[in-house]
């Protein structure tokens, strides 16, 4: 039995539990209640938003509320459901740009949401300086609990989540805040969508107003037309009702539970300040005493199931009551739908990094490896051998090529999605893996181009996971803060450096070709012999550093047939009269006989 | 004195104790094990205690199953006994209250009718099970493979104590009835839900209970004793879910369960426990399957590779890192099969999902030693052949993978050695780390200690043939180097005879 195929469980009920008895829920509503009772002051300035800071012996807390609290219809009368878009965002208030990635450029926010938190922007720096080592709190309420979640998603971007402790932003009764392209760039970082905890009542409307019955998954998807509009919840949610309460964090059944668990009781229709202290007091109370709300059929074996029923009636969805009071909710159907959504969303959170896979990579390169030495010992070099159509061996190779490079460019990609500064924070190991791949790699990519009989590889054909491989190499504060040892013994794995040389090197083919062939205006000719000179340049240089193979001296290898028609133009004086460098001395005295790194 | 003198009786002794003397018991066990039980004394001891707290934490509890002696430990627990879940709430937090209550046991263990039940009770019954249903339900979210990292973000706000249970439970419900439970995971489930109030209307009743059901061993299992009624909860993973469940087995068990006052919530944190522990076995059963296919690479780089590395007059440390023919890159491809299998192993330790007892299994323990010896070396060539300590850093502080920290771990515990001491498969790392600082006859005297002990090493692990004699050959790496080091310290090396020869 491995992790596939044990029986899954949920533990909406446990983590719920273990949030209470943590007291997260009681300090940070301590704090809220005590910014409420200073409302009476007159405000220091303008904004409805009010904070403050308190520092706990072990937290840090941040809360805020609005006052004068807005009203429901505040929220859903003229104005209050509109969402900001982001490329409007960009324009008046860039602070969330880098929630925008490649595969999701576009995501609203709630305009009042938006608008409250943007009153409160020139205290930002304030407040992230009050931060200290201590674990932090964003607490808010009501509509204070969206200024809440926008601070605390600003911060996600500020801080460095490898090195600080997740925050925790504790939102009590607040209306969902974004679209689904807000939902979707939070929720594809488990670490980011795990700082936001949503304390929802059973009682309380507010949570409820933005969430439009069609957007009910259940609801037929008539509404598809303009998705964006539709407001959706990302972070757990943690519904309360008075027999218990239950974290769930899969969106879909949030919406739907969210929904199906309130219970509009006299009172709770016109809105007004809804008190958690009762809630977060009885929750506290409840942990420590039997729950035996959940009343089981004796033929339920099932974990999940069972695990998804005591959820529902933790949250005030209990069968036998609840079924002769709302007629409207079928518990069997909603049980079983839940049941498969937990389901799904369990095996998708649980897709995880496969060292397996990783070893079949580091098999792949030792194969290359061998090629390339196997090459050598023919007088060719990987790359020519590459190159050469006829030789059987190369499908084989084509293989562990296809393989490594296919494998390398979901790696990119995945990385590439993730905001810039995740980006940044690109494993150094995973990064030189790269490299080695990039530069074992490349130069067989660019035979099959040339050999195809293109040109311009650099321009036309260079994928853009290299591109994005050099460039977060050079990125890399790591290897720029490396001290460049002139001098050095070895090469790495006997890899030319610039994995871009052999196109170099082709290009030079072409310009002495054009030279030698003398058919060109004069114009294209002093092109080519720039291009050549420069080539002559860039593999002086690298021959000084080392940074090139000694392989490209083959006798057979692409690099010497161009040697041979350079050398023979010098020697017609194509490239001016006694045209001269060290490069071509090094080479006319066959001093490269002896190139083996550290012996120059 | 007596323990000897019982031993030499063959006697088996019982070490037991009741409250804070229980800990006692259980470290005086723990002695014995070490001392007598290894190596003389064949016959197990038993340790009964009654009312005891935690005694140890994770590693604790890991370090007694790796050994497999937890079950000669048998913890009697009565259900609303206060003590063994006392130290499930970190100390800070009872500090205040604490001192009543032990004033109360105090006076309560020398007078059967002292005083009455203090007022901090409580209190501190409260804080007591609000700790441990902290700890429980951190604890539950993981048996259930919990994806939600919510988990780890409130963590970072509380102090959850380290303390976990250990050995065979025995629960004794209050009528009599007894119910045994092994696994570790699901004692702390249960210490945690069988005390749990079935109505805040028994707030006022459970705390002094609490405190009274420490000092009701004696009437309770003398009960017991005349019912015989005594459950085994042993398939965690099939416990019955609803608490209405009639006939046949799963009925006595789920009277058993009912007894003790368990939801269905708690029922499924039992199955969740009873699920990883079997998942643990099947784990196990899929990596013994393994074994094969690790033997078959191993012989391979043993027989073949050698022989060839042989007829080449290198070592095999050498022709690995020179990697020159065909059978250079054979040994790449086996030694890459192998760390396949060898990382998956190490992954689940790391993880927990394997049984607690793997790691002390001798047959592992030796597989783990071969394997080091024989393809370390091919690892370490490999890694200063790329030049990752240039990038990396040194292997053996940098680069050094777990699978090799690992199996040196296992061997130098199964025999007792000092930790660090069997470092025989890595010292290539430590030549090319010297010869990189000690190039062209520079820089020796700074690096002497560690040359002299290098040398020590090497001449202690040839000669007890735990390093191959091919490191000798005259073209090896740690040959070539040892020839470059000044001449008056080679005339005294220890190993000069060896190269010699």
């Amino acid at each position: 039995m491995n992790r596939s195929d044990s029986p899954l469980f949920s533990s909406g009920l446990e983590l719920g539990s273990f949030v209470v008895t943590s007291n997260v829920l009681h300090h940070s509503w301590a704090a809220i209640s005590e910014l409420y009772g200073e409302i009476h002051e007159p405000p220091s300035w303008a904004s409805p938003v009010r904070f403050r800071t308190f520092q706990q012996p072990n937290c840090t807390i941040i809360a805020f509320v609005t006052w004068p609290p807005c009203t429901k219809e505040h929220l859903q009368g003229q104005g209050g459901g509109d969402l900001v878009s982001s490329s409007a965002l960009k324009e008046t208030f860039p602070l969330f740009e880098f929630l925008s990635t490649k595969t999701n450029p576009r995501f609203s926010i709630n305009k009042p949401a938006i608008d409250l938190f943007a009153s409160v922007r020139g205290v930002l720096d304030f407040l992230k300086s009050q931060i200290s080592t201590k674990p932090l709190i964003i607490a808010g309420h009501f509509v204070g609990g969206s200024v809440a979640s926008l601070f605390t998603l600003w911060l996600l971007d500020k801080i460095n989540l490898a090195t600080t402790k997740r925050p925790l932003c504790i939102t009590f009764g607040s209306p969902l805040v974004g679209d689904d392209g807000l939902q979707e760039a939070i929720l594809q970082y488990p670490a980011w969508n795990s700082c936001f905890l949503h304390v929802v009542s059973d009682r309380d409307p507010v949570p409820r107003v933005l969430i439009s019955p069609h957007n009910i998954p259940s609801a037929p998807q008539s509404a598809s037309a303009s998705p964006t509009k539709e407001y959706k919840p990302f972070g757990t949610f943690l519904l309360c009702s008075q027999l218990g309460c239950a974290c769930l964090e899969n969106p879909e059944s949030v919406l739907e539970l969210l929904m199906a668990n309130y219970s509009e009781g006299p009172g709770n229709q016109v809105l007004e300040f809804f008190d958690y202290k009762n809630i977060v007091q009885q929750l506290k109370g409840n942990v420590i005493c039997k729950d035996s709300t959940a009343v089981l059929d004796e033929w339920i074996a099932q974990p999940l199931q069972a695990g998804i029923i005591t959820q529902l009636a933790a949250i005030g969805l209990g069968r036998p009551q609840q079924q002769l009071q709302q007629q409207s909710i079928d518990m069997n159907k909603l049980i079983t739908k839940t049941q498969e959504q937990e389901r799904e969303w369990l095996f998708r959170r649980r897709e995880a990094y496969d060292s397996k896979v990783l070893n079949e990579m580091k098999v792949n390169m030792a194969q290359l490896e061998w090629y390339k030495k196997f090459s050598e010992d023919e007088k060719i070099g990987y790359y020519d051998m590459f190159k050469n159509p006829y030789v059987s061996r190369n499908n084989t190779v084509e293989r562990f090529k296809k393989s490594l490079t296919c494998y390398w460019i979901d790696m990119v990609d995945e990385k590439e999605k993730m905001p810039q500064r995740k980006g940044a924070a690109f494993a150094t190991r995973f990064l030189f893996s790269g490299t080695n791949y990039r530069r074992m790699v490349e130069p067989l990519d660019i035979a099959e181009y040339y050999r195809d009989g293109e040109t311009d590889y650099i321009a036309k054909g260079r994928t853009k996971h290299y591109k994005l491989l050099k460039q977060w190499l050079d990125e890399d504060e790591s290897s720029a803060s490396r001290p460049n040892n002139p001098k050095k013994q070895n090469l790495k794995g006997g890899l030319t450096e610039d994995s871009c040389f052999w196109a170099y090197v082709e290009e030079a083919l072409i310009s002495v070709n054009a030279l030698s062939n003398g058919q060109y205006s004069s114009n294209d000719m002093d092109k080519h012999k720039r291009s050549l000179i420069q080539f002559d340049d860039y593999v002086w240089g690298m021959l000084k550093n080392y940074a090139v193979s000694p392989e490209i001296f083959l006798e057979k290898s692409s690099f010497m047939k161009w040697w041979k028609e350079y050398s023979e133009i010098i020697r017609k004086g194509i490239m001016g009269p006694s045209h001269t460098s060290p490069f071509t001395e090094f080479m006319q005295n066959r001093q490269y006989g002896q190139y083996a790194p550290g012996c120059m | 004195y007596q323990v000897q003198s019982a031993v030499t009786d063959r006697k088996q002794i019982v070490f037991t104790g009741h409250s804070l003397g229980g800990s006692i018991a259980i470290l005086a066990t723990l002695w014995f094990l070490e001392k007598f039980f290894k190596s003389d004394s064949k016959i197990p001891p038993l340790c009964l205690t009654f009312g005891c707290p935690l005694t140890g934490n994770r590693i604790f509890s890991h370090a007694l199953g790796r050994e497999n002696w937890a079950s000669y430990f048998i913890h009697f627990v009565m259900r609303y006994d206060i003590v063994p879940r006392l130290l499930l709430a970190p100390i800070p937090s009872i500090e205040q209250e604490f001192e009543s209550i032990l004033q109360f046991f105090a006076a309560k263990s020398t007078n059967e009718s002292a005083g009455g039940v203090p007022e901090e009770a409580s209190d501190f019954h409260m804080i007591v099970m609000r700790n441990a249903a902290s700890v429980a339900t951190h604890a539950a979210c993981n048996l259930m493979g919990s994806t939600n990292m919510l988990l780890e973000t409130v963590t970072s706000f509380i102090a959850l104590s380290p303390y976990k249970p250990f050995g065979t439970y025995i629960f004794c419900t209050g009528n009599g009835k007894l119910v045994v439970l092994r696994n570790p995971d699901a004692v702390l489930q249960l210490l945690f839900y069988s005390s749990q109030l079935g109505s805040e209307r028994e707030v006022a009743e459970i705390p002094c209970l609490s405190l009274h059901q420490h000092f009701g061993y004696e009437s309770e299992l003398q009960e017991s004793l005349e019912m015989q009624d005594v459950v085994d909860l042993k398939q965690l993973e099939t416990l019955p879910l609803s608490a209405e469940v009639t006939g046949g087995d799963s009925a006595t068990i789920n009277s058993a369960l009912n007894d003790l006052g368990l939801s269905t919530r708690a029922r499924l944190c039992l199955r969740a426990a009873g699920v990883l522990e079997k998942r643990k076995q099947g784990n196990k059963r899929n990596i013994d399957a393994k074994e094969k296919d690790i033997h078959n690479a191993m012989n391979e780089l043993e027989t073949s590779y050698r022989a060839y590395c042989k007829l080449r007059k290198v070592g095999c440390y050498d022709a690995f890192k020179l990697q020159k023919n065909r059978q250079d890159f054979d040994a790449n491809l086996k030694r890459l099969t192998l760390t396949g299998i060898w990382d998956e192993i190490i992954d689940m330790l790391k993880r927990y999902e394997l049984p607690d007892d793997f790691e002390g299994q001798r047959a592992w323990v030796e597989l783990g030693t071969r394997y080091r010896r024989l393809v370390e070396p091919l690892d370490i060539a490999n890694y200063y052949r790329h030049l990752k300590n240039e990038d990396t850093g040194p292997y053996a502080t940098k680069g050094r993978p777990k699978r090799f920290r690992y199996t040196q771990r296992w061997r130098e515990h199964a025999e007792k050695m000092p930790a660090e001491s069997s470092g025989e498969s890595h010292f290539w790392a430590e030549v090319e780390e010297l010869q990189a600082k000690t190039g062209n006859g520079e820089g020796f005297e700074e690096v002497k200690e560690r040359v002299l002990k290098l040398e020590r090493n090497i001449q202690k692990w040839v000669n007890g043939g735990e390093v191959e004699k091919d490191v000798l050959l005259e073209e090896s790496t740690l040959v070539k180097w040892w020839k470059t080091l000044p001449q008056h310290h080679k005339l005294e090396s220890c190993i000069s005879g060896l190269i010699k020869n």
